[in-house]
């Protein structure tokens, strides 16, 4: 087997049996999608592909935080406990290290937006009357816009834990989400095509987290080990 | 070649100089003690070995390979620092088989099943290491370290933090790793006695410099004159022995330290002679040592000195 699906593995495993982290993220799949399926069901009428839209909206934001909760397990624990020094003399590279946490921790953050999306399915079909089911766009929205916003948030929030002191990491856990929810609903006006789901606003916000995951991948190039374990507290 | 050779190794944190001018080799199979007071730099040392951290001057190698550059190489090393290194819901099976993967050992079960017999937690498996004693968590730590056979294995104070008992089982597995593994062992330590016992070469770090390197036999034989502890049936006689002792012309200085004599001798033959006349005097001796001087006070005098600097 590779190193990086042992390693992905592993994180994976870690992740759906630490439970504190499980149920914050049930809570939130829960608590989101139905909160705003009241907005929507009262806000947006009959018409399917502004429920959809909207639906779509919701789930990059959760996916976000997912991959956020998740990153506490495979980078900022390791990262506290010190185990990191250890994991970095293995003859595993320091990307590969870093790839195979990211994609450990982006599954079963998908797992559990892909939950959350059908949590807000359910709760926006039942409060506005309007069964929501195979629309082709949101199902695209969900299998491939989703995991490329999430792996690029895993992959950024990783880094940065990596790299960064544990007072810094604190304040920037916060920067990091309030900043992917800015820049998702400032994508999503700027879009043309107006606020149902339509091809345009997929396109863009595509090419957008295809463009943070490869932010990622520079900003994870240049964390050296040295960085790591000087921030070791 | 050398196990692990470092030349002249330099290392600043924030513009304070920890490691100055540091070079020593460690010979293939050699138990190497690098000892200091804690903030020594010992762990700095491991780890800019290890490639964790760059030197400011200098060059390390170990096994030739500069491991900072050399992602394979690191597959022949083994590493124990201070927290073990193992993630604690997972269980000690589960932990041995991500590093087994990693390393990408042969037969991982078979190794795993072995090395959990060999520190005595083979019963104990399939528990998280969450749940384990810290003696039990560093004897896992060491499986963990040597799973994959390395050739050079680093520990950094292994013994530190554990009670007595699991002082000793720490040691003797060190012993047995290195005979029946033929490691080369890099142990970090200030636990003086452990070193003593289990070491064959030392090297003494203080004030960011090697204040000594040598083979334990030859530091703690090269105490200068020869000298022997006499301990008397009757301790009451202490003073009066001494007395006797210092006017035997082969005896060039006899004081009671605790509750024995200690006397330097012109030569190192004058043994028997010394005990002849002692009992010829009318002492009674309970028993004779030749005294060499222990590992910790040459430890302490090294330290010593290196703070006097300061
Ligand atoms: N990341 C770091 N940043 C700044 N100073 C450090 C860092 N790591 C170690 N030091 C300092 O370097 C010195 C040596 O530390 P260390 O190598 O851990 O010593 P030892 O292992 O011998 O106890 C200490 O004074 C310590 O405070
Ligand atoms: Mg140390």
């Amino acid at each position: 087997m590779s190193t990086f699906r042992i390693i992905a593995g592993r994180e994976m495993w870690l992740a759906l049996r630490n439970r504190s982290i499980l149920i914050s993220g049930l809570i939130f799949a829960v608590w989101l999608p139905v909160m705003s399926a009241l907005g929507i069901a009262a806000g947006a009428g009959e018409e399917v592909t502004i429920l959809a839209g909207s639906i779509a909206a919701v789930t990059l934001p959760v996916g976000v935080f997912m991959g956020y909760i998740f990153c506490a397990d495979a980078f900022l624990r390791e990262k506290r406990d010190g185990t990191i020094e250890t994991l970095l003399c293995a003859p595993v590279s320091l990307r590969r290290l870093w790839e195979g946490k990211a994609a450990g921790v982006a599954v079963p953050a998908y797992l559990m937006t892909l939950f959350s999306a059908a949590v807000t399915v359910a709760a926006v079909s039942t409060l506005s009357g309007t069964p929501i089911a195979a629309e082709p766009l949101l199902l695209l929205h969900l299998v491939v816009v989703v995991p490329v916003w999430i792996a690029a948030a895993a992959g950024l929030i990783g880094a940065a834990q990596l790299a960064l002191g544990m007072r810094e990491n604190q304040i920037l856990g916060f920067v990091f989400i309030f900043g992917f929810i800015f820049l998702i609903v400032g994508l999503q006006q700027v879009a043309p095509g107006g606020p149902g789901l339509s091809w345009t606003t997929e396109a863009l916000l595509a090419a957008a987290g295809a463009a943070l995951l490869a932010l990622a991948r520079v900003i994870a190039g240049k964390v050296t080990k040295e960085r790591i374990v000087r921030t070791i507290p | 070649m050398n196990a692990v050779e470092v030349r002249g190794l330099s290392r600043s944190f924030d513009g304070r100089e920890i490691l100055r001018d540091v070079s020593f080799t460690v010979g293939h199979g050699e138990i190497f003690g690098y000892l200091g007071p804690n903030g020594a730099g010992k762990t700095t040392t491991i780890r800019i070995l290890l490639g964790l951290l760059a030197p400011g001057a200098g060059e390390v190698r170990v096994l030739g390979r500069d491991l900072a550059a050399d992602d394979e190489a690191r597959a022949r090393i083994g590493v124990l620092f201070e927290n073990n290194g193992l993630a604690d819901r997972m269980s000690a099976d589960g932990n041995l088989a991500y590093y087994a993967g990693l390393y990408g050992v042969e037969d991982p079960a078979e190794r795993i099943d072995e090395l959990l017999a060999l520190v005595g937690l083979a019963d104990r498996r399939d528990d998280p290491v969450g749940t384990f004693s810290t003696g039990m968590k560093r004897k896992l730590g060491i499986a963990r370290a040597i799973l994959h056979r390395p050739e050079v294995v680093f520990l950094d104070e292994p013994s530190s933090g554990l009670d007595p008992g699991a002082q000793r089982m720490v040691r003797d597995l060190i012993i047995e790793l290195s005979r029946r593994e033929e490691m080369t062992v890099f142990l970090n330590s200030h636990h003086l006695d452990e070193v003593q016992r289990v070491c064959s070469t030392v090297a003494i770090l203080a004030g960011g410099r090697i204040r000594a390197f040598d083979s334990v036999e030859n530091l703690t034989a090269a105490s200068g004159r020869p000298a022997v502890t006499v301990s008397l049936a009757d301790p009451g006689d202490r003073a009066r022995a001494c007395e006797t002792a210092g006017r035997l012309p082969y005896v060039t200085g006899c004081d009671v330290n605790g509750d024995h004599l200690h006397c330097t001798l012109a030569d190192p033959g004058a043994t028997p002679d010394l005990v002849a006349a002692l009992v010829g005097a009318g002492f009674r001796i309970e028993e004779v040592r030749r005294s060499s001087r222990s590992l910790e006070e040459i430890y302490l005098e090294h330290v010593g000195r290196a703070e006097g600097e300061a």
